[in-house]
């Protein structure tokens, strides 16, 4: 897939991305997975670290946000085109004219724009529970980087969706890499804390410098340069990771049509 | 130019058993197939299950990959075009699957329009014509998780004709329908051939293939046994009669002994609650019936009739020369 493939199936995918709100909002699991769980960390969070000041509860929120999205990606966008295979769909979204991977683009735009929620509950749980009363350090800045972190999410996506349809082996650790990815990726508390030798995995995540550049904007820890180098990887990863997803997606869909898999039989 | 020309078909498929030791088996589902289908033709692909009917229109609707031999949709091969068939070709599997229940008729309609890059404005005008058309029009907005089977049927051919395609695939479209619903879904298809679409349409019921097509093709075991026009098809069993009896409680053995006569040239059966309806092809008719009575003698017989053949008859006895073979 490339930029010009998403400029052309822009209204496609705003479709794709309405039509999965609107069923999502109905399954008892996504929500769970993009408001209580995050909100549960956010009053666990705010918690243990209350009398601490503004600063910290407002990492607490946008930490408890990141969950969502990285729960969202996880298990949301990382099954995506399973859960298409249960409800018999999958083969009537790929025998379409549209590359399938603007349609799981569309599914990703979705659960990461909704997954967002799950910062904005975050912080009126702050406020209204807590009564802190927070500000965003660096307002454009951090605008800037929530438009870089959802492109971010939606690409990384687009590697772990058919990966996890091609190795159901991999699959299988999907719970395994929810809690570690909230640690590694310094969402909660920054990876300093961690042992020295943990630090290079970090900075292989995307996650990790989503983190970095929302923690670093909110909370104004960041200086411009060490911002832009975050927005950088951001961007960095995200082409890797289109580049691969779409390589990924002709193999997947190749391997599909080969074996006979796409249909549940 | 033929809308579809298929020639040497083949699909096998791999299916591994054993868990330590991993053997693998492999089925043959299609076996050298070819034909072709002319444009604004209704085309019939009849056959048992397992004869390899959905797999051939599996391989036509792109969505697998044969094993070899070439297909092609308009003239784009639909392996290396499979885009360009894509643009071209509409398809419907029977059953219930393959819609969005939580999501209403219209949403699921503007959902697949864009996806089959409908323009915006074009998709605004044909969702409600669409849905006029197949009977759903005051249903719409409901969510499709409440829609009856036959409903959700309907719906699946609104979706199929969102984008005005030239080539219909239809399998077996009107399973699970009641006959009220197949009726209607029947003239729904007649209307589409009028709008010179190319049809394939497989289906397990005679007299529909019989009532639409213009050429039935025959498939068993995944060859083609017989390729003919409905009439063609029928004169095949031209030489033979079919003795009906209704019997009630027939046991295996006398169905294999009645099999076993010499003058039997094909028998099968329907099953009704208590009661069976044993159709025996002869070329003896009338004259076949004391023998056929007396194999059923302590068996307690209702009806009994001598017709002429028709269309589920030839496919009978094609299917069965086949198994024979």
């Amino acid at each position: 897939m490339n930029f010009r493939v998403l400029i052309k199936y822009w209204r496609t995918i705003l479709v794709v991305a309405e039509m999965t709100i609107r069923q999502q909002l109905m399954d008892g699991f996504v929500i769970f997975t993009i408001l209580f769980q995050p909100i549960i960390i956010a009053l666990l969070g705010l918690w243990m670290l209350k009398g601490k000041g503004a600063d910290a509860a407002l990492f607490v929120v946008v930490g408890s946000g990141l969950t969502g999205l990285w729960s969202s990606l996880l298990f949301i966008s990382g099954n995506s085109i399973n859960v298409e295979r249960w409800v018999g769909t999958l083969e009537s979204l790929v025998a379409i004219p549209t590359p399938f991977e603007v349609v799981v683009f569309g599914k990703n735009l979705a659960n990461v724009i909704q997954s967002l929620l799950s910062m904005l509950l975050g912080y009126l749980v702050a406020v209204l529970f807590f009564g802190y009363s927070l500000n965003i350090q660096q307002p454009l800045l951090f605008v800037a980087s929530i438009f870089l972190t959802i492109i971010g999410f939606i690409s990384f996506g687009l590697v772990i969706a058919p990966v996890f349809v091609m190795n159901p082996g991999v699959q299988a650790w999907q719970n395994g890499l929810e809690f570690p990815v909230y640690v590694l990726c310094g969402f909660m508390f920054p990876i300093a804390l961690l042992p020295g030798w943990t630090t290079p995995v970090s900075y292989l995540l995307p996650p990790y410098w989503a983190a970095v550049a929302l923690h670093g904007t909110s909370t104004g820890g960041a200086s411009l340069n060490q911002t832009l180098f975050a927005w950088g990887m951001i961007l960095f990863f995200s082409l890797v990771d289109i580049f691969v997803g779409g390589r990924l997606f002709k193999l997947m869909l190749y391997k599909a049509r080969a074996d006979a898999t796409l249909g549940m039989e | 130019m033929n809308a579809i020309e298929i020639s040497h078909l083949r699909r096998v498929f791999k299916s591994y058993i054993g868990v330590i030791k991993r053997t693998a088996r492999e089925v043959v589902a299609v076996n050298d197939v070819s034909f072709s289908i002319e444009d604004g033709e209704l085309f019939g692909l009849l056959g048992p299950n397992g004869a390899g009917k959905t797999t051939t229109v599996k391989m036509l609707t792109t969505l697998l990959i044969p094993t070899a031999g070439t297909a092609t949709i308009r003239g784009f091969d639909v392996v290396k075009r499979a885009e360009e068939v894509r643009k071209r070709i509409g398809f419907i599997f029977g059953g219930e699957r393959g819609l969005y229940w939580r999501l209403s008729g219209i949403d699921n309609l503007r959902y697949f329009a864009s996806l089959y890059g409908v323009d915006p404005d074009v998709s605004k005008k044909r969702i409600p014509f669409l849905l006029e058309l197949v009977g759903l029009r005051d249903r719409g907005d409901e969510k499709v998780g409440g829609y009856s089977r036959g409903m959700k049927q309907r719906l699946h051919v609104a979706r199929t004709l969102l984008h005005d395609p030239e080539v219909l695939f239809l399998d077996e479209p009107t399973i699970g329908l009641d006959p009220v619903g197949a009726r209607e879904f029947r003239q729904v298809i007649l209307d589409l051939q009028s709008q010179k679409k190319t049809i394939l349409l497989t289906t397990h019921y005679m007299f529909e293939a019989d009532a639409l097509c213009d050429r039935i093709a025959v498939i068993n075991h995944g060859h083609i046994v017989a390729l003919d026009t409905p009439g063609g098809l029928k004169s095949r069993a031209q030489d033979l009669n079919v003795v009906e009896v209704e019997t009630f409680g027939l046991p295996a053995n006398t169905l294999n002994n009645l099999r076993a006569l010499p003058f039997v040239d094909a028998l099968s059966v329907e099953e009704y609650e208590q009661r069976q309806m044993l159709m025996i092809q002869t070329s003896r008719g009338a004259e076949a019936v004391p023998d056929v009575m007396a194999a059923l003698e302590g068996l307690k017989v209702g009806r009994v009739i001598v017709r002429e053949p028709t269309l589920e008859d030839a496919y009978v006895r094609l299917v069965e020369d086949g198994d024979k073979s």
